[in-house]
């Protein structure tokens, strides 16, 4: 699948057609950025995955990493450029300003209000999130059978006691988790015997 | 304050992250601990973040804007916006350690624990925002609604505002 290179015009475009439509961050953006490599011929779905997976494993905000190794295919270093000013450009000049609007009219009785209702359900959201990173993990090592499950159930919860007791970094916290997944994951192998089928939750 | 500072941890934070929310972790204890933001600025920062347009990650810019204004929101954008680069060394690297299994492990480590880091640093925000069972139950109403994927997240906090004003309203 060969497409004509788009103009660095074009790219950062769509890019902020992307950004400013996908209120409500991380899925909702990947899914507008995989609606329009398809409809430009810009990158396959093997490469889509595979990208994916690797920028999970790179620091920084992965829509960010996604969108440069796009921007780079396409166009190179100008076209990483145009991509990425397209993104982060007026979305983050909205979310001062919404920042700002926020912090002039927090006095007010019924912005108060209102703000008891959404404070706790970001705390909701932070914890979706956590789940959402969890929910691959567990699927994949609960298919390696139940001991390789207990393992990922431990590196979990001992980083999270590490941090809870405040007795160490988190990079420290998570260089260990990553430490012990190694040691681990040798002392106890996968299990050999086909994984289940899928069960279907929908 | 000193701008320089600033600009590092919010750096440091980024360079040391996975994904939106994985600076949490180190801007909480670095800011705290100056002194610099305080708990409220963070839960305020995570709500307009996910509200925003653009990726979730965003919410440093507000959290840099909320401790240190324009400047601060300026300095969180350049801090968050430099990390990314790496992924195109990263990208050149992986493609000839990616099938090492040690690697893999280590990755899938690190996952985990990133994992462990957020559940963490989220339940100690509840402490200072979750303040009666009405806030307990808008927490978790919107932790399952959000898990569920049914409606959208700009939805969850419109409906949480709602039943802010409902029951504090008056």
């Amino acid at each position: 699948m060969t497409a004509p290179a788009p103009s660095l015009w074009e790219l950062f475009s769509t890019w902020l057609v992307i950004g400013i439509q996908s209120f409500g961050g991380g899925s909702s953006t990947l899914i507008l950025i995989h609606e329009a490599c398809k409809k430009h011929g810009w990158l396959d779905d093997d490469e889509f995955v595979r990208w994916w997976a690797l920028v999970q494993i790179a620091p920084g905000i992965n829509l960010i990493k996604f969108t440069l190794l796009i921007g780079r295919k396409l166009r190179g270093v100008p076209g990483m450029a145009a991509a990425a000013a397209g993104l982060l450009v007026p979305s983050a000049l909205v979310t001062v300003l919404m920042t700002a609007g926020f912090t002039a009219v927090q006095g007010q009785p019924l912005v108060q209000a209102a703000m008891r209702g959404v404070l706790p359900a970001a705390i909701g959201l932070s914890l979706a999130m956590g789940v959402q990173m969890g929910q691959p993990l567990a699927v994949r090592a609960y298919r390696e059978g139940p001991p390789r499950l207990a393992v990922s159930i431990l590196i979990v919860v001992a980083a999270a006691g590490l941090m809870a007791s405040s007795a160490i970094s988190p990079v420290v916290a998570l260089l260990g988790a990553g430490a012990a997944a190694i040691v681990l994951h040798i002392l106890v192998p996968a299990r050999r015997t086909p994984p289940p089928p899928d069960e279907d939750r929908e | 304050m000193n701008p320089l500072q600033f600009f590092w941890l919010f750096l440091k934070a980024s360079l040391l992250s996975f994904g939106g929310l994985g600076n949490l972790p180190f801007l909480h204890s670095d800011l705290i601990g100056l002194g610099w933001a305080s708990e409220p600025d963070f839960v305020t920062a995570i709500a307009v973040g996910n509200v925003s347009p653009g990726p979730t990650g965003l919410w440093s810019i507000s959290l840099g804007y909320l401790a240190y204004g324009w400047g601060g929101a300026a300095l969180a954008t350049l801090a968050i916006s430099l990390p990314p680069l790496l992924i195109l060394a990263v990208a050149s690297f992986y493609r000839r350690i990616e099938h090492n299994p040690l690697v893999q492990d280590f990755v899938r480590g690190l996952a985990l624990g990133i994992v462990g880091l957020t559940v963490v640093v989220s339940l100690g925000l509840a402490s200072s925002t979750v303040t009666d069972w009405g806030g307990a139950i808008i927490a978790a109403a919107a932790l399952g609604l959000a898990v569920s994927r049914k409606i959208p997240i700009i939805l969850i906090l419109v409906l949480a505002a709602v039943a802010g004003l409902i029951l504090y309203g008056h």
